[in-house]
Formats: structure tokens, sequence, C-alpha cells
């Protein structure tokens, strides 16, 4: 109990530091949102001024971090400047998509990772093993991005799927069915760049892990016992082997914000990270911050969550834990 | 990524998409069945042209999300091109004459002296949401636009001669405009100043909400216009669905009244890549602003659908050097540098050592222009045919720097550098933004060109509010490629880029006295041609202006892409104009040929 | 079961990879930047040995591309004429190794241009840009997993040895890094260097500055490897005999790191020629006309390279052997890990 409240501590002061150096950064960052207008010839100087006043941007920093963090502790995450409106609504909408999303392509790596890391690790050096060592380091040097691109250019050559988006514009006028064939194939190109970036690494590290506990003796002794094989693997094996999986599975679901940025931005699937980019790139400062926060709060719930399963997992913590 | 030309000049005025015709076939024409029969009888505007079947889906895509659908406040081009459809203005210029035209008034009558401008309304026309609109909806809209407190973008258009423009309701349908000095644009300043509803926004109006009004995310029924298309839906992130609006006030040559379309989704899409995809797999109808490359790749594999090259746009793009004073504030390295850019004789040395016709042909594939002045091929009516096309010519340069006193040293590699007067090295650096690979590449074209000269030039990308923090605030840049769009034909558009005390009167911004009398000139021209009424004296001002700035190189222009869109077989009246919205613009009109093909999606 | 490693095998590999990227002026025909405004796009040549009679030429020959009439970027050969290949022929200037001014190229051909991979939008040499591009790219890999391994290695051993409130302040301070939007930091630093600095000198200091940033990851590492390592026995037993913390460090401490600081070595120096690629891809990479690994594959998303011009995708290729050499490396590396691995890995998730 103790141990979670210190956590939750930690985590409330790592959230303090990051909005605090992302406000600082954006104080250095040369330019703000209202400059764009200086290059309009029929907006004044003044009219520009009085815009930037308007929204406090002429106010020095302490202040205006003074202010968010209090409009922050009473659940107010500011305005953003392009949108005109509130910043929670507009990063609510789009992070649901990008869980959506993510959740999905994570959820289906892991299990296309486990039997294949297994398998790779019990065929260890043979050929199953080397097809699948070679197909996972072939798919690690494919940039994520010539993946993506490549995909796309398979959606436009063959018309399967469509080339972007989460919804087809008629997806009102469809049948339930229909409705979920729709959203079916719109996902289906993000998802597979997604679970191709990160599968070949998952699988990597279960068979590395699984081809480790493999090798010790208690699991040499039970197959001398006659356990079968695959019995063994899946009962033994890979429960002995879960400790570092499980704090991968903890950073797998830390970046579930953060880690689609670049197919979001290539395949435009509406979710957090478009937006964010768009905004550092238009300097929404409130909107930046606000999205670094969302994702700062996966995150550190991702490692605080692989603690706990780590903590329910393997007896040697809880003893050691306990006997603190 | 998120915007392919941001470096585009930011044209507050909201692009109503009206007329298709001249104003004198603009006749009134009796009422016909309406959803809501009123008395009064309705004045409405008959277009000519091909008569369309009604009902269909137009699929438009938009490189960022509309920000805001309030006319008031949105600055950005996604937000105008929106309120474009849903919103009308009393004068309109017509995208494709560049001429005016009659639009929510039916006549407009200027006085002798130029000062007073009668304006009389249409009669019986309405709202989106079904309620009439009388001058009292102009008069409010024009005190609204002129609030100070309201931050208005366009607000400082309605300042003539340093005061206000005074407006004075006559009776329910006519308006006096009273103007401090005569005006040279005339009526085309009434275009793009989209007409409120009082009964929804005037209550806002009193308590001071009008500038967050109409997010994007505003109940259909909180939010009503007077353009073609009305909103109806909005899902943040994904698209904008606007529905046809009923009340609309223009009806085709045989009384139909418009707009076709059932409805107009604008669908986000945030790369120009990615719009290009999308339009190649039918998933969007029509696509514009797109580049020669994409252009001549959609092209080469058409399906169902045609590309059109509209010729030159506006868009110009020129490399201008530091000619700021800084005085004290002033690097000793820039100073030295900002001797060469002083010598006109430098600039014209520069200008003379560039290849336009490569960057034509390399940058944008032959579908544009080279440019020796501001006024693009694509402005017929302002261009001054007379400037001389100079063609490269490194002589000529050359012959140019040594008058000036420039001078070439040996290096052992075989390479000469140029050097200054004072016997140092001439490398100097240009800004682009690292977002638009045109401009990237233009750079990249010239780099080559003035290593022919001796000159080193390194090529800095920035990202782009970066950069106009440089060119607008630090002043800390030693050249910088850019490029201007003006939104309207007319030169007053660009008066504030031309003045010496202008805010984007980029190489030396905001001047209390002209630096150099050929800017003074410049000034004492278009202070003129701005009062001065009719076209031909204006245009004779306005040809000096641009000899001058062809003479003196300010900015070296270098070349003007051309309106490139692209719009699928079955859309007809499909008319694209070189203003923006270059496919849009007479959106009440077009429609499907087929209209099964589309109830299918 | 286990294979005996074999990371020198790997090792020698790169280390020819990379002989060739540097002396990328000899096996380069032309100079990367040298522009043919008549040749935008230009396909690759084919190499021929027999010519269009039918007759056997000793000398590969290739035939002349000329542009098909009124077309931009379409080619076709012109038989009428042969351009002879040579070796070791003498051609544009460089230098070897930056040092040695040199004229000498692998090949070249006496009259006209040739391509073997294609040209780009402005008529640059493909096969040279590539060569030199991977100058650039590896050199970025080097220096940045260079300046995070060793910060990270500094810190990640100071936190897991002293431990303590030292140890909880650096690995809260790891997380933050971890977490910081750090895009904003690399176009604040971009915009504020003096634009004298020569680009490619402000591209390495970004790279430096995100290696410096990148340092948290490898310091939880080494933290964990050195937590487990002062609880084994010997080392112990050597602090109860009195032994100094310097002593400890040196003696048993770090040799227990090097092999996880060696394979994060080698995972790294891909990441940092990946990295490279995505900063071109938000317009903070290697600027024109210099050319890297990241902005030739960066031209790809434009869609018109991506669907017109196949031999623009040849850098993504060029890049494979690298990647698997380095790949191959780190896994022959984790097979030497040391036996202690599960209790490392609790241990440093257990933070």
């Amino acid at each position: 109990m103790r141990y979670l409240i210190r956590r939750t501590l930690h985590a409330v002061f790592l959230l303090l530091g990051v909005s605090l150096l992302t406000f600082l950064f954006s104080a250095l960052t040369p330019g703000n949102y209202f400059d764009e207008m200086r290059l309009n010839p029929q907006i004044s100087p003044e009219t520009v001024a009085a815009l930037r006043a308007q929204y406090q941007l002429d106010r020095p920093l302490p202040v205006r971090y003074a202010r968010w963090l209090n409009a922050a502790v009473h659940g107010q995450l500011g305005f953003s400047f392009a949108y005109n409106s509130p910043v929670a609504p507009l990063l609510w909408i789009r992070a649901r998509n990008t869980l959506f999303l993510t959740v999905t392509a994570t959820l289906l790596a892991w299990l296309l990772a486990l039997p294949l890391g297994v398998w790779s690790a019990a065929r260890f050096g043979r050929l199953p093993d080397r097809v699948i060592s070679w197909t996972t380091a072939s798919l690690l040097v494919i940039p994520d991005l010539v993946l993506a691109l490549g995909l796309l250019i398979l959606a436009v050559r063959t018309g399967w799927f469509p080339t972007g988006g989460l919804l087809s514009v008629g997806f009102d006028e469809l049948s339930a069915l229909q409705k979920l064939g729709d959203l079916a194939r719109h996902m289906a190109l993000p998802v597979v760049a997604l679970v191709l970036a990160t599968l070949p690494m998952l699988v990597r590290h279960v068979r590395a892990s699984v081809a480790e506990v493999l090798d010790a003796p208690f699991l040499r002794a039970a197959l001398g016992h006659g356990i079968p094989y695959p019995k063994l693997l899946y009962r033994y094996a890979l429960r002995a082997a879960a400790n570092p999986l499980l704090s991968l599975f903890g950073f797998s679901i830390g970046t579930l914000l953060s880690g689609s940025l670049l197919v979001e931005v290539v395949m435009s699937w509406p979710g957090l990270g478009p937006l964010l980019l768009e905004s550092i790139l238009a300097r929404d400062l409130y909107v930046v911050i606000g999205g670094v926060l969302l994702s700062m709060i996966f995150l550190v719930g991702g490692n605080l969550f692989a603690d706990f399963l780590l903590y329910w997992a393997d007896p040697r913590i809880r003893t050691a834990a306990s006997a603190k | 990524m998120r915007k392919d030309r941001p470096s585009l000049r930011r044209r507050c005025f909201t692009l109503s998409l009206l007329l298709a015709c001249a104003s004198t076939y603009a006749l009134p024409v009796k009422a016909f069945p309406h959803p809501q029969q009123s008395n009064t009888k309705e004045e409405l505007l008959a277009l000519p042209g091909e008569i369309g079947r009604s009902g269909g889906r137009l699929i438009v895509p938009l490189r960022s999300e509309p920000k805001t659908l309030n006319p008031l406040i949105a600055a950005d081009s996604s937000s105008r091109e929106v309120i474009g459809a849903m919103q009308a203005d009393l004068v309109h210029i017509n995208r494709a004459t560049q001429l005016t035209e009659a639009a929510l008034v039916k006549s407009w009558k200027i006085s002798a002296d130029g000062l007073q401008y009668t304006l009389t309304l249409r009669q019986g026309l309405r709202f989106s949401d079904g309620h009439p609109l009388d001058a009292d909806d102009v008069l409010f809209t024009f005190r609204v636009y002129l609030d100070e407190n309201v931050h208005a973008t366009q607000r400082d258009l309605l300042i003539v001669g340093g005061k206000p423009i005074a407006v004075r309701k006559v009776d329910a349908q006519t308006l006096v405009f009273q103007f401090a000095k005569p005006y040279g644009v005339e009526e085309r300043l009434f275009d793009g100043f989209a007409i409120l509803p009082r009964h929804l926004l005037e209550k806002p109006y009193q308590e001071g909400r009008l500038g967050q009004l109409w997010a994007p995310s505003t109940p259909p029924g909180e939010w009503a216009g007077l353009g073609p298309f009305r909103l109806k839906e909005y899902i943040p992130g994904q698209k904008l669905v606007l529905e046809r609006n009923p009340y609309y006030w223009k009806t085709d040559a045989k009384g139909n009244r418009l707009p076709y379309l059932e409805e107009l989704v604008f669908l986000f899409v945030p790369s120009a890549d990615a719009q290009v995809l999308r339009f190649q797999s039918g998933e969007t109808d029509i696509i514009t602003r797109l580049g020669a490359e994409n252009f001549s790749a959609l092209g080469r594999q058409q399906r169902g659908y045609t590309m059109a090259d509209a010729g030159p746009g506006l868009e110009y793009n020129f490399l201008f050097f530091n000619l700021n004073d800084l005085g004290e504030k002033s690097s000793a390295d820039l100073a030295r540098k900002q001797k060469w850019f002083r010598d006109v004789k430098f600039r014209q040395a520069v200008s003379a050592a560039i290849d336009r016709d490569a960057i034509v042909r390399l940058v944008y594939q032959g579908r544009g222009a080279a440019l020796w002045g501001p006024v693009t091929p694509g402005n017929r009516r302002w261009v001054n045919a007379a400037i001389p096309h100079t063609p490269r010519s490194l002589d000529r340069a050359r012959t140019l720097l040594k008058e000036a006193g420039f001078s070439w040293s040996t290096v052992p590699d075989g390479d000469s550098a140029l050097l200054d007067p004072d016997g140092k090295p001439v490398e100097f650096s240009i800004l682009t933004s690292s977002s638009n690979a045109d401009r990237t590449k233009m750079a990249t074209l010239l780099q080559d060109d003035l290593k022919q000269l001796g000159l080193r030039v390194q090529v800095v990308p920035l990202e782009f509010r970066s950069l106009l923090d440089r060119v607008t605030q630090t002043k800390e840049y030693d050249s910088c490629l850019l490029g201007l769009a003006s939104f309207d034909a007319d030169p007053n558009s660009d008066l504030n880029v031309w003045l010496s005390n202008g805010a984007t009167h980029l190489w030396n911004p905001s001047q209390s006295h002209p630096a150099t009398p050929w800017e003074a000139e410049i000034d004492r021209l278009m202070e003129q041609q701005l009062s001065t009424p009719g076209f031909d004296q204006r245009k004779r001002l306005y040809d000096r202006v641009q000899e001058i700035l062809a003479e003196d190189q300010p900015m070296i222009f270098l070349a003007s892409p051309d309106i490139l869109v692209g719009a699928k077989n079955s859309i007809a009246n499909f008319r694209p104009a070189v203003l923006e919205p270059y496919a849009l613009w007479n959106v009440e009109q077009l429609y499907f040929r087929n209209s099964r093909e589309n109830a299918s999606r | 079961m286990t294979r005996p490693p074999k990371p020198t095998k790997w090792l020698v590999v790169l280390l020819l990879l990379h002989g060739i990227v540097a002396a990328a002026g000899f096996f380069a025909p032309y100079d990367p930047i040298e522009q043919d405004r008549e040749r935008p796009y230009f396909p690759p040549m084919r190499i021929h040995l027999i010519d269009a009679h039918g007759h056997l030429h000793l000398r590969p020959f290739f035939y002349p591309l000329r542009l098909r009439e009124g077309s931009f970027d379409r080619y076709e050969e012109d038989t009428a004429t042969t351009i002879q290949l040579r070796f070791l022929a003498s051609g544009a200037r460089y230098r070897l190794l930056g040092v040695v001014p040199a004229r000498l190229h692998l090949f070249g051909t006496a009259g006209s241009r040739i391509y073997l991979l294609g040209s780009d939008a402005y008529g640059r040499d493909q096969l040279s840009r590539i060569l030199y591009g991977g100058q650039v790219s590896l050199l970025a890999g080097l220096l940045g997993a260079g300046v995070t391994l060793l910060l990270g290695a500094l810190i990640g051993v100071a936190a897991g040895y002293f431990g303590g409130w030292r140890d909880e302040l650096l690995m809260r301070l790891a997380e933050l890094f971890l977490a910081l939007p750090w895009l904003y930091l690399l176009f604040a630093l971009r915009a504020f260097l003096p634009l004298a600095v020569s680009p490619l000198e402000a591209f390495l200091l970004v790279v430096v500055v995100i290696g410096m940033v990148g340092w948290a990851r490898p310091a939880r590492l080494v933290r964990g490897v050195v937590l487990s390592a002062k609880e084994r026995d010997f080392v112990r037993a050597a602090r109860g005999f009195g032994a100094s913390n310097l002593y400890l460090l040196q003696r048993h401490i770090l040799p227990e790191t090097a092999s996880v600081v060696l394979t994060q070595a080698a995972i790294l120096v891909p990441q940092f020629v990946l990295a490279e690629m995505t900063l071109s891809f938000l317009g903070l990479g290697v600027p024109e006309p210099t050319s890297s690994w990241g902005n030739l594959l960066a031209t790809l998303q434009q869609y018109n390279v991506l669907v017109s011009y196949w031999w623009m995708y040849l850098p993504a290729l060029a890049i494979v052997p690298f990647f698997l050499g380095y790949l191959s490396l780190a896994s022959a590396l984790q097979e030497r890990a040391s036996p202690y691995k599960i209790e490392e890995k609790t241990n440093w998730n257990l933070s």
C-alpha cells in the first residue's frame, strides 16, 4: 500500500516536471501561433498584438504557467488557439481513436508473438527458428515509414482497402454488419503496419527468454520426468520466462498513445499523433502540453501495471518486497 | 506535412462560392415552390449554364480541419474554404471572370465623388434556418466586424483613409456606406464579408461571447448562413458534413433552386500525398492544390477522373535579401553582407544568374511560368506585359558584379570564388520553409546557379514558424525564399507588401519613412492608385510599380505554379479557376451526371 | 545447445561495409551534388555486352538514353552510339577519407555520364548519392550512439552502484526524459543556431542532442547489471576486504556491464540512422544538397516518386546489409551475455 502511494506521488511529480519543461521548451522555440497572421497583408500588426493579448501570450512565462496549473488542478487543460475551444474534449476524441487502433494492434501482436517466439525457441537453431529469425530481422531493417507507404501503395493498386481514415463517408447509412465490415477494412492497413513494426521485437524477446529458460536445469529435469513437450513449453517454460516479458508488456501499454504517430500520420488516422504534430508546428501550446501529459500518464501507468503484474507473477519478488 | 504551402499569403477574405455569370444576367425570377411559403416576393438570382440534376454527395478533401465556422475570426485556409460554401456576401467576385457581380444585393450605386455607396438588397431572402434577411442583419454584420473587441481578422479592410466605413440603413432593403476617402477598389471591397444572422448572434455579441461562437462542433440549430450549404454534422478528426440549404437564393436558368448537390462532405486528409491517394482510390471526388509531380503521376494512370491545368495562378515565388536597417543591433557579419545586398547591381547580378526555365521545368515539370515581376500571367488584367523577360546570362551577371567592384580569386581546386570589394569571399544563406518541397527545390537549384558565379550559398530549411520569426521579428537572416499568393487579382490585395510602412514589406517592413528613392516612388504610386477610380488609370500607375520592382529587384521573382486540379468524370459543370477556391467556387452548380453511382456510396 | 557465438565474423563484415562507405569517393563515379538538369529522374542504365547488331564486346558498354518526345521524365535507349565503361578511370576530384586528394574512380566513362542506379529530381547520380549519403548517416549513427551510451553508462553505473536517494533521483529523471516532447527542443535548437553554421554541422549537433537526451534507456539497463553485480558473492567479499569503490568499479563492476553496453551499441547505431530518417521526414534532417540515407528515403514520401520511379527505392536496399550486420552482431553479443539475465531483468524493473 505504501508502495502504491509512493508511486502515485512520483507520478504526480513527473507530470509536474513534464508540464514545466514543456512550457519552457515552448518559450525557447521561436514563433507563436499568431505569427502566421503577420504574413497576411490584410491583418494589421495591431490586430495580431490584440489577439496575443487576448490569449495572454504577452504575459511572462511564470504567470502563464501558474494560471495554467491552477486551471489544470480544476480539471481545465487550457484553451486551444487554433481550434478556439477547450483542450480536453479535443484530445479525448482523438485519444479514443488512437487507443482503438493501438489496443487492437498490440493485442494482435502479442497473440502472434507468443506462439511464434515459443516455437522458435523450442526449435532453437533449426529450420523454423532460422526462418523466423530471418523474417523478423528483415522486418526490423525495413523502416516503419517504408512499410506503411508500401501498404498504402498496395491499397491503391488493388483497391481492396481504403487509403486512410476511420470510417467511410456513408457510414451512417450502413447496416450494423456492414458498419463492422467498414470499420475493419479501414483498420486493416494501420493495424498491419503497427503489428509488423512491433512483432519482430516481441518475437525476439519471447524467443530469447524462453530459450534461456529451456536451458535451465529444472526444465531439463521436467523433460526427463516425461512431461509432454507442448505442456512443458506453454505451462512451465513460458511461465518461468514471463518475467522480462511482463515488463515488456508494461512497456507496450505505456506506448499505446505515443507509439503510432508515424503510422497515424501516413495513413491519415484521426488520432492523437497528427493532432500533436500539427499543434507543435502551429505552436498551439496547451494542446501540446495536454497531449504530452496524456501520453505520460499512459507511460507511467504502463510501468506501474507491469510492476504489479511482476509482483503477482513472481514469488521471488513478492518475498523480497514483503521482507522490506 | 500538414500544409504544403504554409507561406501562401493568408487571405482573410472569406471565399464565398457564388455566381457563375456576370451581373447583367442576374434577373430576378418569380417565386417558385418554396419550403416555407412567404408573402414577400423572392428576388432570386438565376444562373445561366448547363441544367443539372439534383441529388448526390460530393466528397472534397481538406488539408487540415476547419478551426472555426465563425467568419469573424477565421484565419486559416481550411476554415475559409468551408465557410465559403456556407456563407454569402453582398457583392461577389466571380472567380472565373475576376469581375464583380451582384450577390445578396441586386444592385449598387457609387456617388460621383466616390464617397457614398448605395446598396439594395434582394427581397424575400432567408437564412438557412428560414429566418428572413433584412438591412438590420447587414448593419449588425458591419458593426460586429468593426468592433475592436471582437478582433475580426478582416476589420482592417474596412478602415479606409484612416477611418472606419460608416453604414446607415435607409429602409428595409437599402443601405448606404459612407467612405472618408475615395476607394479605388470600389465594390470589390464587399467580397468575402459574410452577412451574419442577427437573430442568432446579437445576444452573444452583447455578452461578449462572439469570438468563441461557432466552433465546428456547434449544434446545427445554433448556426445559420446564406450560402448554398448549411451545417449538418461535424466529426472531429474525420469530416464535416454540409447539407443543401433549401432557402438558397440562386436558381438555374430553368428556375430550379440551387444547389444541385444534396450533401457536401469535407473529408480531413492531412497531407498532400494522402490526398492524392484518396483521390486515386475514388474516395474523394475532387482534388485541388496539386503539385505538378503528383499531377502528372495521377495523369499517367487515369481511372475515371480528369485532370485539368487551369493555367498560372496568382502565387509568386521570390528570393529577397535582408535590407532591414538594424542599426546597433546588427551583427558585423550581417552589416558586411548588407553592403552587397543594398547594391542594386548585386541583386541584378543574382537575378541574371538564375535559370528560371530550369525552375519551371524541374520544379513544376513545365506546369508553371517564369516570373520577372510580381504579377503572374494568370492575372490577365493587371500584368505588365512590357517587363522584359531577360534570359539567364552569366556574362551579364559577371559584368554587373565587376561594375559593382567585385572580383574573383582562383582557388587551387580550380573553382573561382567571388570576392567583395574588400576582398572577402561572398557567402550567404537562403532560408526556406522545410515543409514546402517546391521552394526547397528552387533553393537547391539557385544554389547551383550561383555556385557558377563563385558565390557560396547555403540553403537553410527552417520549420515555417521559426522562419517567420527570423524574417518578421528578429530579422537575423541573409536572404529568404518565400511565396505569396494574392487572394484577388486587384493590386490592393498586396498593398502592404509594396508600401514601405507595410508590415509585409518583407525585405524591410514597417519603415517610418522610405529608405530608398525607389521605395518612396512605389509608395507614392500605390497611394495614388488607391484613391484613383477607373481601371485604366490605376493600371498605368500599377504598371510603373511593376517596372520599378523589376528594375530594383528588392525581390528576385522566380516562378509561378499552375493551378492544377482533378475531378471525377461524373461531375458536371466543373470549371476550375485560378482564384481560390479553385474548384469549389461554383459548387452550387456542380452536379453528378449519373446520380445512381453516388447514391450507392 | 547454444552454438559458439561469433561476433567477430559480423564485426569483419561491418568493417568492410563501412570501409566502402568511407572510401565513397573512389567507388562513386561522380560528385554527389553535381546536377544534370537535362536528365531528371533518369532511369538506371543497362550494362550491355552484346550490341544491337548481335556483336559481342569485351568491354561492357551503355547506350545513351534520350528523352521521349513531349515527356518530362520518360527516356528510351538510343542504339546509334555506345558509351564504353572504363575501370579505374580518372574523373571528378574528391578527397579520399576526407584528406588525400584524388581523381581515381573505380569506373567512369569517356563521354556522356552513366547512371547505374538512375538519377534524382535534379539529375544527380543516385549511386554516388547513396555512397556519400552513407558517410553522413553512419557518422550520425555512430556519433549519436556513442554519446547516448557514454551518458547512459555513466548515469546507469552511478545510479546502480551508489543506490539510495541518488538512484531514486536518477531513475525518476530517466522516466522524465523518456516522456518529454523532444520535438519541441529540436525545433528550438535548429531555429536558434546561427545560420552561419553549415547545415551539416547543424545536423550533427542535432544528432548529438538526441544522443544526449536518449541516455535513459541504456542507463536503466546498465543500472540493472550493476545492481546484480554488486550483490554477487565475490564482490561482497572484496568489499569486505576493504576494497575501494574505484577498485570495485574498475575490477568487477564495469567489466560486467561491457556486454550490455556493446549489445546496446549494436542496436543503437541503426536506430540513430533511422532517427535521421524520421528527422528528414520532419524537415530537421540533413539539408540539400548534401545527401544522406534519411533524405534519400524521405523523398519516397512523395506519392509521385513512390509510384513513378522505382529506382528511388534503392537506398532502402543499401541500408539492409548494414542493418543486418548490426542486428546479427547484437544477437551474437547477446548470446554471450551472462547467465544472470533473469535476475538482472527483475531487478531493473522493480525500481
